[in-house]
């Protein structure tokens, strides 16, 4: 395979996975960072690092996995070049919260905003086990930490989603 | 396993289907359990944010001139990439009316497509069966006689379709995630193919009902088939 042509298929590549993946890349940072500029910024540098490293990526199946590590890296890299705090969900306008919504619905502007509230620790796993589809064995490996503490982790933020939800109707 | 227990398994994961004998003697635990399923649709529904147009990066030209092959890799399969597929299929090929917040769907078959896309969850790539006894709690022997020979199965819950519960079913294909639903009061008059750029699947008259497998578009179904329908025998 001459040069070009092997240009031409490597971009393929990435276009197609990007393709699949960009839906999962994005809320992924949205919920990592709760900043819905600062997720397309963390989404165009993880797209960078990919296609440079594409040729690291030697089986397809392993895509999701490898960009979500991407992305997880990459939002790292965000704020400790930033040095930015985390965006204070109390203080979120409501027109904030309603364009990081996909569709306007009270009940769930009120579930999201109590998933705004998680910390950073109890919201992580949660996203990766709930819209990524991740084991709780996946999301240590991904955090780095043991399952039971991912376990721990997901139990009490249910329990504390619950009660904020209770609250609510209360 | 005592009911601190149990509710801090089923907080940890909902999907759990472990604690059945705990489950089966305590009301107050069934009832935790439901709960914790029905807040998990709604954390499910809340993390769905509105995604933006992808806008690629510049991307800076590599140097390929030493690259003579590149590596071998298998097509994706992932629940993303079938949902999408899914959802393409239905959008480009079939169409559907929407009427109010529910669906109508002209036909059986673009119900099922529908079906895939509502449950990406169920086509993730594993090796992880499904216990004996979740797969005997979804297929009872009141439905029907089903073994082990279809496949490994990775995925068994009751779904609704054209208005009645019935078996779904996901076993690993060669390709990725293959479905199966057992609609044993599914009549249907002939065999019905279901094409899409990204899909292929077939809906199978069998006796008084119907089973409709579907897989990824080069999955080769025919193994597969012979495998379901010989696994397979209606109770009714």
């Amino acid at each position: 395979m001459n040069s070009s042509n092997v240009a031409a298929a490597r971009q393929r590549r990435f276009d197609e996975l990007v393709g699949v993946f960009h839906q999962d890349m994005y809320r992924y940072a949205a919920w990592l960072c709760r900043d819905r500029t600062i997720a397309e910024d963390v989404v165009q540098e993880s797209l960078l690092r990919a296609w440079k490293s594409l040729d690291s990526l030697r089986e397809d199946a392993a895509a999701k996995h490898w960009l979500l590590t991407i992305v997880r890296r990459e939002n790292a890299r965000y704020f400790e070049r930033r040095r930015l705090e985390t965006v204070d969900v109390d203080n979120l306008t409501p027109s904030q919260e309603a364009s990081l919504a996909s569709q306007p619905n009270e009940e769930l502007d009120d579930m999201r905003a109590a998933i705004y509230r998680l910390e950073d620790d109890y919201r992580e796993p949660l996203v990766l086990q709930v819209l990524m589809g991740y084991s709780t064995n996946e999301i240590a490996e991904l955090m780095g930490m043991k399952q039971g503490a991912v376990l721990t982790r997901l139990h009490r933020a249910r329990h504390k989603l619950k009660d904020e939800m209770e609250d609510e109707v209360a | 396993m005592n009911c601190e227990k149990y509710r801090e398994a089923i907080a940890a994961e909902p999907s759990w289907e472990g604690g059945e004998t705990h489950l089966s003697e305590c009301a107050a635990c069934r009832s935790h359990r439901d709960d914790m399923r029905a807040l998990d649709r709604r954390i499910a529904q809340a993390l769905l944010l509105r995604v933006p147009d992808l806008e690629m990066p510049d991307l800076p030209g590599l140097d390929t001139s030493n690259v003579v092959t590149l590596p071998a890799r298998r097509r994706i399969a992932t629940p993303a990439w079938f949902a999408i597929a899914a959802t393409v299929v239905i959008a480009s090929f079939i169409g559907i009316r929407m009427v109010g917040n529910n669906v109508a769907y002209p036909s059986l078959a673009d119900e099922i497509v529908a079906h895939l896309d509502h449950e990406p969850r169920a086509l993730r790539v594993t090796d992880e069966p499904v216990s004996d006894r979740q797969l005997a709690r979804i297929v009872p022997a009141s439905i029907a006689e089903m073994n082990h020979e279809a496949g490994l199965i990775t995925y068994a819950r009751t779904c609704p379709i054209n208005g009645k519960k019935v078996p779904h079913l996901v076993i690993q294909g060669k390709f990725g995630p293959v479905t199966i639903l057992l609609m044993p009061d599914e009549m249907i008059d002939g065999a019905v193919q279901i094409d899409g750029q990204s899909i292929n699947g077939v809906i199978l008259p069998v006796g008084s009902g119907s089973i409709a497998i579907i897989g990824e578009a080069d999955e080769n179904l025919d193994s597969i088939q012979n495998n379901v329908m010989n696994s397979v025998a209606w109770s009714t």
